[in-house]
């Protein structure tokens, strides 16, 4: 199954995959070979990519993802998102900081435009977080 | 005649104008390489919007979602994109004229504006004009925007436009043709265009989960913050090699100023010394006399 993860800054996966897991609108899903065509509303979250049948779930890789839209056919995936960072790529510490400099922006917000942008980055941060947190448990 | 000294005071001057523009040109040449590459980076995604949109629309009706929908044009928002920092040739007053000129058309149609400015520059001028109603203007844009900074300004957008406070949508931005030719260009984002294609596959097999119209009001809102994010990153690369350009004319010209400048104090240093020797002859000639 090929799966291609196509974001606005390019396509950051472009590869032959077993199995992958992502947030929608209906709840998580995961996707096999043979999956029956699939149209679907991907929701910020974490995308999980598992390469090989044998692989373990310590050995998926994880991807923060904004929202999206998930196209399946039997033999390709396709995920267009306007964002994905891998999960390697997250660093804790910084999420944790920005997510508590967005808190407070969100506190501090005098008008809608503030408050907007404070709430989108609210919901990046603790997206990144869980990722990072699904890092961890790979690593122990 | 100046003298040598005030002549080479100026030279100096003018030599280390010529660094700062060269140094200046050089950051922009590697700034425009880079803004180039994101704007093909970003092709696959407006692509994949494109073509999912394209299988939607054999199973419902894409003309009638809100965001295609055309209305009678009332009010307008325009989106004018320019920089933050000037020393970039004509890039701000081309789209300053542009932006002029609709607003002028507007007036005369009894159009009601209202603008959203990215970079300083355009904001300036926003606030300087009578005609429109800021609404929101942003600023100090990263070199390579994300989803980020491109969702803000198409949020502010998208919910007036389905509000109904804004009738039509435009992005008045720096096309970039190419590293020499760059066109200030008005583009519409809203009501979004898009041709049924009556040829294609056939796709009735395919599930739409939770349901057809929330997947198209997804497609929908990923193919006009893609082309909203062509324009900023076309805008971005037009502004650094527009830059550019000037810089290096700026640096041509100083080199120029250099060598006229230093030709003239060559005379004067000549015309002082025949000067001297004159005197001195006259002086030995006195002597002998």
């Amino acid at each position: 199954m090929h799966l291609q993860l196509i974001t606005l800054s390019g396509v950051s996966v472009d590869a032959d995959i077993y199995e992958i897991t992502a947030p929608t609108a209906a709840g998580p899903i995961s996707i096999f070979p043979g999956h029956e065509a699939l149209v679907s509303v991907a929701i910020p979250g974490a995308l999980a990519v598992r390469y090989k049948k044998g692989d373990a779930d310590t050995e998926r890789e994880f991807f923060a993802i904004s929202g999206g839209v998930i196209e399946v056919s039997h033999t390709a995936v396709r995920v267009l998102v306007d964002e994905a960072d891998h999960g390697d790529d997250i660093i804790e510490a910084e999420s944790h900081a920005a997510l508590d400099r967005a808190l407070k922006l969100r506190s501090e917000a005098k008008n809608q435009v503030d408050l907007e942008h404070a709430k989108e980055l609210i919901d990046r941060h603790t997206v990144r977080l869980q990722v990072a947190g699904l890092r961890r448990h790979k690593r122990s | 005649m100046a003298s040598t000294q005030l002549l080479k005071s100026r030279i100096r001057s003018v030599r280390s104008t010529r660094q700062i523009t060269k140094a200046m040109q050089l950051v922009a040449a590697s700034k425009m390489r880079r803004a180039q590459e994101s704007t093909k980076a970003s092709a696959p995604y407006t692509e994949a919007a494109r073509e999912l949109l394209t299988a939607l629309s054999t199973r419902t009706s894409v003309k009638n979602h809100p965001l295609f929908t055309k209305r009678t044009v009332k009010n307008r928002l325009m989106i004018v994109i320019a920089s933050d920092k000037g020393l970039a040739g004509a890039y701000n007053s081309n789209i300053a004229k542009l932006y002029v000129n609709e607003l002028q058309a507007d007036d005369a149609a009894r159009i009601k504006n209202k603008t959203i400015t990215v970079g300083r520059k355009a904001s300036q001028l926003a606030v300087r004009l009578k005609d429109t109603e800021i609404i929101a203007a942003y600023q100090e844009l990263p070199d390579r925007p994300d989803g980020n900074e491109l969702r803000a300004i198409l949020d502010a957008a998208k919910t007036r436009f389905e509000a109904g406070e804004v009738d039509a949508v435009d992005v008045i931005y720096t096309n970039f043709i190419s590293s020499m030719t760059q066109e200030a260009t008005i583009l519409r984002v809203l009501p979004a265009g898009f041709e049924d294609n009556p040829d294609q596959p056939n796709t009735s097999d395919i599930t739409y989960e939770p349901g057809t119209a929330e997947v198209l009001d997804g497609v929908a809102y990923r193919l006009i913050g893609a082309e909203l994010f062509q324009a900023l990153l076309d805008a971005r690369a037009s502004e650094h090699s527009m830059r550019m350009i000037a810089m290096k004319n700026a640096s041509d010209n100083a080199s120029d100023l250099i060598d006229d400048l230093t030709l003239e104090m060559n005379k004067a240093r000549q015309g002082a010394i025949t000067q001297e020797l004159a005197e001195i002859s006259g002086g030995v000639e006195a002597l002998h006399e």
